[in-house]
């Protein structure tokens, strides 16, 4: 059994030197024009970086934040982060008023240590020491200092000086000593719309930002990674869990990953060996094969993680996985691969940033850099993707999580850089086939199939697959929160894994539907799919819009209405256009109370200016507007 | 002996004749079979057996330590029940002693071609994390997982403290058979306290057994004699209770629930008395009034109210501006409010202590309203502390110290008794925040003695709205709006909304609205926490109302239209909370096109609930071209029971389908 402590007792030998005389907190002394919109603005920054050698490297953060409402609290936490190669050198945090009096200073036995366990976790060696500050007041100036001394020089912070939304910046400073002997590589992304002053100067690069105004959260906006100014630190030279590393480009590090990482992982036993050579006896296609090791290995095993030292980098060794069923993403990928290998299907770790945002690997300079594993099977240049943590999704399903964005695919030769498969917005297919009948008291009964693809597809899977027939009640409910006092008789839920395709059947009845008022009766024509949703208002608009995934709803839906009431209104067809997309309806009469509703929606992916912002509301609107038609039927 | 009083349910005993055996590494084949839970087939995974004995060792020179023995036999029948493959064991430790887990042994079983394939659980998988100063956990997840794995793990629990953890019948998932037992020696008495509404029944018997005792004797005369010790063969009596339970169902969440742990069906045992022999009884709590008396003494709530130099300066200057006793109250009250500041923690003991609280401005519920009380019996008012448990933390059946958690202050004046928590910023006297609203409390003074009080609200949560509309031929709604939020309403408006720019509230609301577009927005008594918060704006939407050839239909109540329920289950387990009753008035003056008559508007209605638990009025008129709609729904009731459950799903279509109806315009021909 592993019991690993890390006593916290070296915060006994943390000093408290008093800062307090050499600044002024006096809220006063922030510009008006960094206060308007603030939640809290950054006094300044100070964060420093002394790469001393390839296997030291010191961080150094001075900063100060106002604070002024309860908004912005998320500062009233000081976080540092350490493990058994990082040491925490110093903290001292003080607290001011807004008159900038020191109203507090920490001490040590406010520290609490705590492990970084995170959900998906089961258990992780890396710790936390933190302080939460209990505001009594607004505004209030949390201003703190903390130093680590780290062997891993691999992971370098980045600078990142705007990033949250309502904070003003007054200053910012990076600075970056190195040694000689050490190539430190920067990267500096976003620079171009704020003023950003760099000063290089021989092993010392400092970078400053000032009086940068708070920016407002609006909604479809592209991730303030790719919006804000950011610096990344790389040095070739590195260390990592006791391995020294080398590599100026990405064939270098992608070697050196698979050398010392990725190598000698992949044994398994014999008789697994001998079972998988089994399972695709007489089979050619290498396609064919993978799709049998796949659904092997998701029958097979689970997502637990574990992060233990050097395990945070290498996966656990395959024969492990075999053994207890289960792994993170990195033991899972390797699994999968050394079954690959087992049946001579080429496949290959691919590194990437998994995350709904589409977030690109930075392919600038080579580094250790990522959160996620899949594995690439190059199929004769028809890349397919495997994410083998779920044990749900069909083979080279890859929508929501690592779609389209660029990725490092380590090949024993070096490294190689692709980009993952990208949803199309035909892709992203919801169709619903249906059929309503209306009583004359209003009464609906319906019965609808809906079949979900593409990211669709994910979205179904996720809401209901597994669940409870009691929870599925609720949840189909809701789907449908245009419809009340819901009665449902039938609810089927199945994940087709062979057409890549989310499969419902819903049969129900509900009363009051059409609405009754006097000798007329109202029938919402859409009773299925209605998008009713707007993106909030935005005056005076800000930042640019971005629609990252586009998606299609088709529906087919045969409405029958009672035969003793006659049509007094029945909405007219209508096709919207627009450069998000477009909207169409078509209603044709099938006999004297049958009709064929036909809707078709469509919403492109896409990067706009901000000017459009109001024109894709307008679109919206005008969908809602449709989407909300009525039938009208008089006695 | 004492003997302790069993609370005796109905009894469901099933005879189980199946030739299950039930011993740890026998699982059947036919258990590994299985493709479902015969009695709910939606269930992702389910507890076959489950066996718990608790029972007291003696060690000598050390005392009695408590031993729980835990043995599971778990079937995952999908992928959603794999969470049920990870374990979780908590344990405590203190200066005076840590809690142990011994011989931890766990397997999972397949079925491989027909035959029964074990895995074990190694000892480099079992992690420990500490999760703060007191409570550490031992986690593990088990090897080689599958659909239609059965998994089993025992351990043994060691506690040299006094402490048995509660005995859980009912889980997430359905339990097959359970046996229970918990054999205590006759010198400790436990207060035992039943929840849930899965019945359970207990058979007790008495055992005898004997310990060889080490005594230490001293001569009480002198007090510089050494003591003295020998060894001594003691009988004595265990009484043991035993439970076995079969087919216990699974229990799920339900909306408007105050607690789903109140639910769900266990035994707490607290540690209440101690029959050393030869000794004096030491009591640790008894009845409401002992438990009560027992926290006031021993978590010093009277000395820490006595306290009282470190704010007399600033209680002075309240005073002194203050002539009537209310003015006295609200002085004071936020007074507290404003010198400390809550840490997020509950708790019946002190954080950091009245005295050092009001210093550093930071301190738990327990520092924030012992200084309360202590101010406000220092201005001469009759002051004391309530404690209570928050809906969180769920309702004591019986009494017991860890049946409260939170602690408020309360003043007794002639017109009746004044709640105060001045831990939330928007509290006001008697509108407490809504995490407290847990039906009753012990309001304690210092003399000991202490009464139940309630902690209901007296005053419903009310929002009062006046619509002004017009519509144009087009469709085209404009208006105004006024707004009032009381009461419980007003606590939840300031604590949502009091941090936000008007500009955001805004587009918060213009969302809610379904999509008008308001101007000239207007919110007083936004933190004026002793005044009405009161909304008024304009407002204007083109889509909201359909033009049908010459007609115009529209819902008379506009955006405020109640148009869904939230009771969407077909049938409900447990009672309804609301936390408060409620009450919403909505008045609506509309004028429709010139042009136009109308045609036709909704009957006017008055339904109510059984009992008077709720009622709904909706009354229309019209003159000329003005029509009046009038319409107050009510919550007469915080508890709802659940057997009245159809009628309250009713009363919800009935409210829905009137608020849906249709204004008809023609327009004149």
């Amino acid at each position: 059994m592993k019991n690993l402590r890390i006593a916290p007792f070296f915060i006994l030998l943390f000093t408290n030197f008093i800062y307090s005389q050499e600044y002024n907190f006096n809220i006063s002394e922030i510009p008006s024009s960094l206060k308007k919109d603030a939640n809290s603005v950054i006094r300044f920054e100070n964060f420093s970086i002394n790469i001393e050698s390839q296997r030291k490297m010191t961080v150094t953060t001075k900063k100060a934040v106002t604070v002024f409402n309860k908004l912005g609290d998320k500062n009233k936490y000081v976080t540092v982060n350490y493990d058994s190669n990082t040491k925490i050198k110093d903290i001292k945090i003080l607290i001011f008023d807004a008159l900038g009096n020191e109203i507090k200073k920490v001490k040590n036995k406010e520290y609490k240590d705590v492990s970084q366990v995170d959900g998906g976790t089961l258990y992780a060696d890396s710790r936390m020491l933190y302080y939460e500050h209990v505001p009594t007041s607004y505004p209030y100036t949390i201003f703190y200092e903390t130093e680590i001394e780290t062997f891993n020089t691999a992971f370098i912070p980045r600078w990142y000086p705007i990033n949250n939304f309502f904070t003003g910046v007054q200053l910012s400073t990076f600075k970056i000593k190195h040694s000689a002997n050490l190539t430190i590589n920067f990267i500096e992304s976003n620079f171009t719309n704020f003023n950003v002053l760099v000063a290089k100067e021989k092993e010392l690069v400092t970078y400053k930002i000032e009086n940068v105004k708070p920016i407002r959260y609006e909604p479809l906006i592209p991730s303030l990674r790719k919006m804000f100014p950011n610096v990344k630190v790389v040095s070739n030279q590195f260390f990592v869990e006791g391995i020294l590393g080398e590599a100026s480009n990405w064939k270098e590090l992608g070697k050196w990953e698979y050398d010392n990482l990725y190598k000698n992982v992949s044994v398994v036993p014999t008789s697994t060996k001998e079972k998988v050579l089994k399972l695709v006896e007489g089979i050619e296609d290498p396609i064919e094969k993978a799709k049998l090791i796949y659904q092997y290995v998701q029958d097979k095993t689970r997502y637990i993680s574990v992060q233990v030292g050097i395990g945070g980098l290498r996966p656990m060794l395959a024969s492990d996985v075999d053994k207890l069923g289960y792994g993170d993403c990195k033991a899972l990928t390797n699994y999968t691969k050394s079954l690959l290998d087992i049946v001579g299907v080429e496949s290959y770790f691919t590194e990437l940033y998994g995350g709904f945002d589409k977030m690109d690997m930075d392919f600038k300079t080579p580094s250790i850099q990522g959160n996620h594993v899949i594995l690439n099977i190059p199929n004769e240049g028809n890349d397919i993707w495997l994410e083998c943590t779920n044990q749900k999704v069909p083979f080279g399903y890859i929508a929501n999580f690592t779609d389209d964005r660029d990725v490092i695919v380590v090949k024993p030769e070096g490294g190689v850089l692709k980009r993952t498969k990208k949803y199309s917005t035909k892709d992203n297919l919801q169709f619903t086939k249906g059929a309503f009948e209306i009583n004359e008291l209003g009464e609906i009964q319906a019965k609808v199939r809906i079949e979900a693809s593409g990211t669709q597809y994910n979205n179904h899977l996720f809401r209901y697959d597994g669940e409870h027939q009691k929870e599925l009640d609720l949840l189909v409910k809701k789907y449908f929160s245009n419809i009340n006092n819901m009665n449902i008789s039938k609810i089927e839920v199945n994940n087709n894994k062979e057409e890549a395709r989310y499969e419902e059947d819903i049969e129900f009845s509900a009363a009051n539907y059409g609405v009754l008022t006097n000798q007329q009766m109202l029938i919402s024509i859409n009773a299925f799919n209605k998008n009713t949703s707007i993106p909030k208002r935005v005056r005076d608009r800000k930042l640019p819009v971005e629609i990252s995934r586009g998606f299609l709803d088709i529906d087919e839906v045969v409405i029958k209405l009672p035969v003793n009431f006659k049509v007094e209104y029945l909405p007219q067809d209508v096709e919207v256009k627009s450069k998000f997309g477009m909207y169409s309806v078509v209603i044709k009469k099938i006999n004297s109370n049958t009709y064929l509703y036909k809707r078709k929606l469509q919403v492109n992916e896409g990067k706009y200016e901000k000017e459009d912002y109001e024109l894709y509301r307008d679109f919206r609107k005008n969908i809602k507007k449709h989407d909300n038609s009525k039938i009208v039927l008089i006695k | 002996m004492k003997k302790v009083l069993l609370i005796l349910f109905v009894v469901f005993t099933t005879s189980t004749l199946s030739s299950q055996n039930y011993k740890f590494g026998e699982v059947s084949k036919e258990e590994l079979q299985e493709k479902v839970y015969p009695l709910d087939s939606s269930a992702n995974a389910a507890i076959l057996y489950k066996e718990r004995k608790t029972s007291f060792e003696y060690v000598p020179n050390e005392g009695f330590n408590v031993i729980t023995q835990v043995f599971l036999r778990l079937k995952i029948y999908n992928k959603e029940g794999f969470d049920w493959a990870t374990n979780k064991i908590s344990y405590y430790n203190s200066s005076n002693g840590r809690e142990k887990i011994s011989g931890l042994k766990a397997i999972t079983y397949n079925l491989e071609k027909n035959k029964i394939v074990e895995t074990k659980l190694n000892r480099k998988d079992v992690f420990d994390e500490e999760l703060n100063k007191y409570w550490s956990q031992q986690k593990f997840t088990m090897p080689n997982i599958k659909e239609g794995s059965v998994i089993e793990w025992r351990y043994k629990l060691i506690s040299p403290f006094k402490r048995i953890d509660d005995v859980q019948f009912q889980y997430g998932i359905p339990v097959k058979k359970m046996n229970a037992s918990v054999e205590i020696p006759e010198y400790f008495i436990y207060k035992k306290q039943f929840k849930g509404y899965y019945p359970v029944f207990a058979k007790t018997e008495t055992k005898s057994r004997s310990i060889n005792f080490t005594e230490k004797e001293r001569d009480v005369r002198d007090i510089n004699s050494r003591a003295t010790f020998s060894n001594v063969k003691i009988d004595l009596l265990s009484n043991l209770e035993t439970y076995e339970v079969s087919n216990v169902p699974a229990l799920i969440e339900e909306a408007y629930v105050n607690n789903i742990e109140n639910y769900k069906t266990a035994i707490q045992y607290e540690y209440s008395e101690l029959h050393w022999p030869r000794q004096p009884i030491k009591y640790y709590s008894h009845s409401w009034e002992d438990v009560t008396k027992t926290i006031y003494n021993n978590y010093n709530f009277g000395s820490e109210i006595y306290k009282s130099n470190h704010y007399s300066d600033d209680l002075a200057v309240i005073l002194a501006a203050a002539k009537t006793d209310s003015e006295k109250i609200i002085g004071i009250f936020e007074l507290v409010k404003q010198k400390v500041k809550w840490n997020k923690y509950n708790g019946i003991t002190k954080f950091n202590g009245t005295r050092q609280a009001y210093k550093e401005a930071v301190g738990n519920v327990f520092d924030i309203n012992l200084n309360l009380v202590s101010m406000l019996n220092k201005a001469g008012l009759k002051a004391n502390p309530v404690i209570l448990s928050t809906r969180a933390h769920g309702i004591s059946f019986f009494p017991t110290i860890d049946g409260f958690n939170y602690v408020i202050a309360a003043v007794e004046l002639p017109e009746g008794l004044v709640l105060l928590d001045a831990t939330e910023q928007y509290s006001t006297p008697n509108i407490l925040p809504f995490r407290t609203l847990n039906g009753e409390g012990r309001l304690i003074r210092d003399d000991g003695s202490s009464e139940t009080v309630s902690l209901n609200p007296v005053k419903p949560a009310g929002i009062v709205t006046v619509l002004k509309v017009e519509i144009d031929e087009e469709g085209t709604i404009e208006g105004q709006n006024r707004t009032n939020y009381l009461n419980h309403q007003a606590l939840s408006y300031r604590e949502k909304y009091a941090a936000i720019d008007n500009d955001d509230i805004v587009v918060k609301l213009e969302e809610k609205k379904g999509g008008l577009e308001i101007s000239d927005f207007e919110l007083s008594g936004k933190k004026e926490t002793y005044k009405p918060v009161m909304e008024t704006y304009k407002f204007y939407s083109e889509n909201s109302i359909d033009v049908v050839g010459d007609k115009i239909f529209f819902k008379p109540l506009f955006f405020e239209a109640t148009t869904t329920s939230p009771f969407k289950l077909k049938k409900r387990e447990y009672p309804i909370n609301f936390g408060t009753t409620s009450s919403s008035k909505t008045l609506v003056n509309i004028t429709i096109p010139e042009g136009y008559v109308i045609e036709s508007v909704p009957e006017s209605i008055n339904v109510k609930l059984p009992n008077n638990y709720g009622s709904y009025r909706y009354h229309i008129s019209t003159s000329g071209n003005v029509i009046n709609v009038n319409s107050q729904f009510k919550i007469n009731t915080i508890n709802y029971p659940v057997v009245n459950y159809d009628e309250m799903k009713e009363f919800y279509k009935m409210i829905i389908a009137k608020n849906l109806e249709q204004v008809v315009l023609k327009k004149e021909s």
